[in-house]
């Protein structure tokens, strides 16, 4: 019986080589060498019109695609995951609005709190064992590149300004990842335009209408900044909700809409050229927001072409909030019965208990257009 | 790394031994045939294009459709790329171009930045259900002009098994709309003669019309109307859908999906007798020598041959058993019985239910210079289309309501 060699190949995480810096309680992480994927040197500030990547043909998937996917697959093989998220479940919910429903009954059974990041990032105190736990879980770098066209390292030190792509061991769906920005104010707990910029750069060169993704804003007791991301199957509803546009910049086609008759409040954000610019305008109504205590969360989707912006009711607590997919309309059950059970009207309710109501949508909505006006200036 | 153990049957090292002879021979031709390969694959993309509109209808409704004045495409979703393969004179007339600028395009190309994202994402939905729709859309001519249109989409299905053989989209050139993305359901006022002519020829109640009859040119319902009867030109009396398409037929979503993975993959159905081949990437078709028809519908064992080694097809039947994925080594012989070692990985994939729908194979050909576009390994190329299949089918059989278990 012959044994097939594993060769030590660069693209594949190499175990067992714990640097000497973990021993100390203050390490960095830096020497972690995994895939680096740089993106072209093409970037959104460009007065170009912004429709995509020119280099990736639609009808074929991306080199960054094919990268997530790959490493995904690959740590779900390895036994990584708590559980395989493609047996869970999935159905419309029987109405107009085509709410999704997952039951997923493993998510219940060992669920960990969320913000897994925080123990992962930046200079906190974290013991060997925790470390090493974590390490298998990180996929690989994604940061801005000099070169025509996108590069694969495979292998590399951090470098900076990279956002760390880290696989979520318990996934709401397929290919679901943190998006963790490493810079030097990464600790801050605000968004900030270049990371915004970042993922929504990943967004489009993934180049997949599958792929969406989400930040919720900052509650009490997270430290880092992070987004998510992953593979929905269908549209979520509030993609398929009609909008009404009260903000539109001719020249610069940055527009700014309402979705009408969603039960949460939203706002949709599109532009198509000066992509830049409208990140600007979106993190300084995010900080705005965040100012009044309005918790709010992002959903990026269409390959990076929208940006929807939920707003939550007024909450001094920072409580109890919903996540972006929810948002957005899918929802989660533990049980059977729950999942059997759920009906429009429940989902519909669920929303509108959360969602910002029609005076504070007005005040935020005018918020939006005197901050594009005075960027536009 | 956790890849299971395989019984590794490597061909003898000592001396040229006939089957040594006819791997290297093979590998080393494979290298020199990499420019006239890919040539042979554009002229084999192009005769799959050319020829999906004929092996599917006589001669005499080509020469009909060619005389009707009206603009209109039709497309076959089971190309990869989902490309035009007919385009009539009225379209190439509309949007300024020849007829081989537009064949093997994709209706994309006609899109530009003012079109709205969401009527294209609407148009991608019904493609994905296989339903009729109309939708008001912006389009761009080749001088870069934009221009409204009436954009509206229906399926034509086989008679045989009801599959969908190709989309056919015509394109009515209107005013522009006052509010471009509003999408009426109602009943266009022209009268009761459109609709039921659109019923006829379509077979659909489900049918959306997009704007009201002010916003649209005066004679554009009637001209609507009988462009729409080009599709008693195609098959008058395929119009009933079946409930449930074939067994083994793909919905054309998922063959468009499928698609995108440019590696040598295949699909496998385990609920139909013998599990056979549901579906063939261009590239598994070049790699083993073999025409799409010749391996649709038949079980992988066509492959293996004299020297395939019997442990490793009986890991791959208990994997299989078992709902597990494996990874082999395992000798596979062409079409033209030449050998390749086929480092193979296999994997269930399960659709919205979360059972297992189909397995993925895998195919990557060993000892030749595998040239990965994007930089994987093996083993990461073996996964990132193992995923992608994943995502594209998890959608599948997504009830709507209370669930079935």
């Amino acid at each position: 019986m012959v044994t097939v060699k594993q060769v030590e190949d660069d693209n594949l995480v190499s175990k067992g080589a714990i640097p000497e810096q973990l021993k100390c309680p203050r390490f960095c992480f830096r020497d972690i060498r995994i895939p680096l994927y740089r993106f072209s040197s093409q970037s959104l500030l460009d007065d170009s019109p912004f429709e995509g990547h020119v280099c990736i043909p639609e009808d074929e998937q991306s080199a960054l695609d094919s990268l997530l996917l790959a490493q995904w697959e690959d740590k779900m093989w390895k036994g990584v995951l708590r559980y395989d998220v493609t047996t869970s479940e999935i159905k419309v919910i029987f109405g107009r609005r085509k709410f999704i429903a997952q039951l997923n009954e493993r998510l219940g059974m060992d669920y960990v709190p969320k913000p897994e990041p925080d123990k992962i990032c930046g200079q906190g105190n974290l013991s060997e064992f925790q470390w090493t736990k974590h390490q298998e879980e990180f996929l690989f770098y994604v940061a801005s590149g000099e070169m025509a066209i996108p590069e694969l390292i495979p292998s590399a030190a951090m470098p900076d300004g990279a956002v760390l792509i880290i696989i979520n061991e318990i996934p709401v769906e397929y290919g679901h990842v943190f998006l963790v920005p490493c810079g030097p104010d990464s600790l801050a707990q605000v968004l900030d335009t270049k990371s915004l910029e970042m993922v929504a750069r990943f967004a489009v060169e993934i180049n997949n209408c599958s792929f969406r993704l989400f930040y919720d804003c900052p509650t009490a007791g997270t430290s880092h900044r992070y987004f998510e991301a992953c593979y929905f199957p269908s549209p979520l509803p509030v993609e398929l909700t009609p909008v009404d546009t009260f903000f539109h910049e001719r020249r610069r086609g940055m527009r700014i809409s309402a979705v009408t008759d969603f039960p949460i409040k939203t706002l949709l954000f599109e532009s198509n050229k000066k992509f830049k610019r409208m990140v600007e305008v979106l993190v300084e109504i995010c900080c705005q927001l965040q100012e009044k205590s309005i918790p709010y969360n992002l959903l990026i989707s269409d390959c990076g072409k929208k940006i929807f912006l939920f707003l939550q009711m007024q909450n001094m607590a920072n409580s109890g909030t919903l996540s972006a997919w929810e948002c957005g309309g899918y929802f989660l059950f533990q049980s059977r019965s729950e999942f059997d059970q759920a009906t429009e009207e429940t989902m519909l309710n669920k929303l509108r208990d959360v969602s910002l109501d029609d005076e504070g949508f007005q005040v935020v909505k005018e918020l939006c257009c005197s901050i594009a006006d005075k960027f536009a200036a | 790394m956790a890849f299971k153990q395989t019984r590794l049957r490597v061909p003898h090292g000592i001396g040229p031994t006939k089957e040594n002879r006819r791997i290297r021979s093979c590998s080393s031709s494979r290298r020199r045939r990499g420019r006239r390969g890919r040539k042979r694959m554009e002229s084999q993309l192009n005769f799959n294009i050319e020829n999906s509109f004929d092996s599917c209808y006589s001669y005499c409704a080509r020469q009909a459709l060619d005389e009707l004045p009206h603009s209109f495409t039709i497309t076959d979703p089971s190309i990869s790329g989902h490309p035009i393969v007919f385009a009539s004179k009225g379209f190439l007339k509309v949007f300024g171009y020849t007829k081989d600028e537009v064949v093997g395009k994709n209706g994309r190309v006609f899109q530009g930045p003012k079109t709205d994202r969401k009527s294209v994402m609407e148009i991608r939905e019904a493609i994905r259900e296989e339903r009729s729709m109309q939708i008001n859309l912006l389009n761009y001519r080749k001088d870069g002009t934009p221009f409204w249109m009436l954009f509206h989409l229906s399926p034509v299905f086989s008679k045989q098994d009801g599959r969908v053989i190709h989309f056919v989209g015509v394109q009515v050139p209107i005013s522009p709309p006052r509010r471009p993305r509003w999408l009426a359901s109602g009943v266009v006022r022209n009268g009761a003669n459109m609709c039921e002519e659109v019923d006829r020829v379509c077979g659909n109640t489900n049918i959306m019309f997009g704007s009201c009859r002010r916003e649209v040119c005066s004679d554009t319902p009637v001209e609507l109307s009988r462009v729409l009867a080009l599709e008693s030109v195609l098959d008058d009396s395929s119009r009933e859908r079946h409930s449930l398409p074939g067994a083994g037929i793909l919905s054309s979503s998922l063959n468009i999906s499928l698609g995108r993975i440019k590696q040598s993959f295949v699909l496998t159905d385990p609920h139909l007798p013998d599990m056979p081949i549901v579906y063939a990437s261009d590239a598994f078709l070049r790699l083993t020598g073999y025409a799409r028809n010749e391996v649709l519908g038949h079980n992988c064992r066509f492959l293996s041959g004299a020297d395939t080694d019997f442990s490793t097809l009986y890991q791959i039947k208990e994997s299989i058993q078992t709902e597990q994925a494996c990874t082999v080594r395992i000798l596979n012989y062409r079409k033209d019985k030449s050998s390749f070692w086929n480092y193979l990985h296999m994997s269930p994939v399960r659709n919205a239910s979360g059972k297992v729908a189909y397995f993925v194979g895998v195919q990557i050909e060993e000892g030749c210079k595998n040239q990965d576009r994007n930089g994987l390994c093996p083993e990461m190329r073996h996964c990132s289309v193992v995923g992608a299949v994943k995502v594209a089918v998890r959608s599948l059989s997504m009830g709507a309501g209370p669930s079935r278990s």
